[in-house]
């Protein structure tokens, strides 16, 4: 069984944070699924996650360029 | 509509802005701080042929344009947490102008500041924990009966039998989650789930069976990972993935999460 990855390899620095390595998914899970909403004056639909599980066959394809494969019709979208 | 808009990365307390000031914004705009009571806004210049509602609706959906913009305003984010307390906006957060910023924040100041109070002299861990083994496709028992093989019965008992095992595997790997969560959430200041995240974009073969947050104190954090270290090597049908420390952008919401 593989260890704990880590996200750094200061391990002794963790005061200081730890920024290699963060995956886009990871990314647009809090900044699309997290983080304070506030209403600005341009006002777009983000329903919360639904912008990553909508764009799931984007990111799939694009992110996981090695997974490309035409589109199955019976492909869920969302986790 | 002006053609310049602000993009709001986070609200923050005690930062200081000589430390971001080499940071850059969204197309290499440079960073402002408004200012409004005890509360400090991280912003840039947009252009709102760019950043307007139209336009937002195009090129959210363009993976490039989002991940440039995904990744600048983190960026930020990681720097302006390094300065003081923050609290992260939701991506494309965009305001018409300075007023309009203190309008806002002077309108949530009272959640601004309680969210800023949970998350002070904290950080966020991501950890993932998968199930040690590819979803559950069990060998197919050796028919106990060889003549049996081809019956329709036989087939309807193995089928029964199959869907059993996996449902099985699926209630000790949710138990399992379970436990990992507790075990982990007693050693943080605050703890979430996310939804876990899609085997195809994990790359992984093993299912995602956690996708937990946890908010600890910044000098706390070499523990928490030793912990997530322990729990991993007593979890012989689960693997640990810890990274941090990040921003806490699960826990600095306005809603107590």
């Amino acid at each position: 069984m593989s260890g704990v990855q880590q996200s750094t390899g200061a391990d002794v620095e963790t005061a200081a944070l730890g920024q290699a390595q963060m995956s886009l998914v990871d990314l647009l899970d809090r900044l699309l699924g997290t983080g304070v909403v506030l209403a600005g004056d341009v006002l777009i639909s983000l329903a919360g996650v639904d912008l990553v599980q909508i764009r799931l066959h984007a990111l799939i394809t694009t992110v996981r360029a090695d997974l490309r494969r035409p589109e199955q019709p019976g492909d869920r979208h969302g986790s | 509509m002006p053609a310049n808009g602000l993009y709001l990365f986070a609200v923050g307390r005690g930062l200081d802005p000589a430390a971001i000031s080499g940071v850059e914004g969204i197309d290499g705009a440079a960073l402002e701080v408004v200012v409004w009571r005890d509360l400090q806004a991280v912003v840039c210049a947009v252009d709102l042929t760019e950043f307007g509602e139209a336009s937002l609706a195009r090129n959210l959906e363009d993976l490039t344009w989002l991940e440039r913009v995904a990744r600048t305003h983190n960026d930020v984010v990681f720097a302006v947490a390094a300065t003081g307390t923050v609290a992260p906006m939701r991506l494309v957060t965009i305001c018409e102008g300075e007023d309009s910023v203190r309008d806002r924040i002077e309108a949530l100041h009272h959640d601004l500041s309680a969210a800023l109070d949970r998350v002070e002299g904290r950080r966020e861990w991501s950890v993932k924990v998968y199930a040690a083994t590819a979803a559950a496709e069990p060998a197919p028992e050796p028919p106990d009966d060889k003549a049996e093989v081809g019956s329709g019965a036989a087939y309807l008992r193995r089928k029964r039998a199959l869907a059993d095992r996996r449902r099985a595997a699926s209630d000790r790997s949710l138990h399992v989650a379970d436990e990992i969560y507790g075990a982990l959430a007693a050693a943080a200041v605050a703890a979430r789930q996310l939804p876990p995240q899609d085997p195809r974009l994990t790359g992984r073969s093993e299912p995602m069976i956690l996708n937990a947050a946890y908010l600890v104190a910044i000098d706390e954090g070499a523990a928490f990972r030793a912990l997530v270290q322990r729990v991993n090597e007593t979890h012989a049908s689960a693997t640990l993935e810890a990274e941090g420390p990040w921003p806490p952008y699960s826990f600095a919401t306005l809603d107590a999460p």
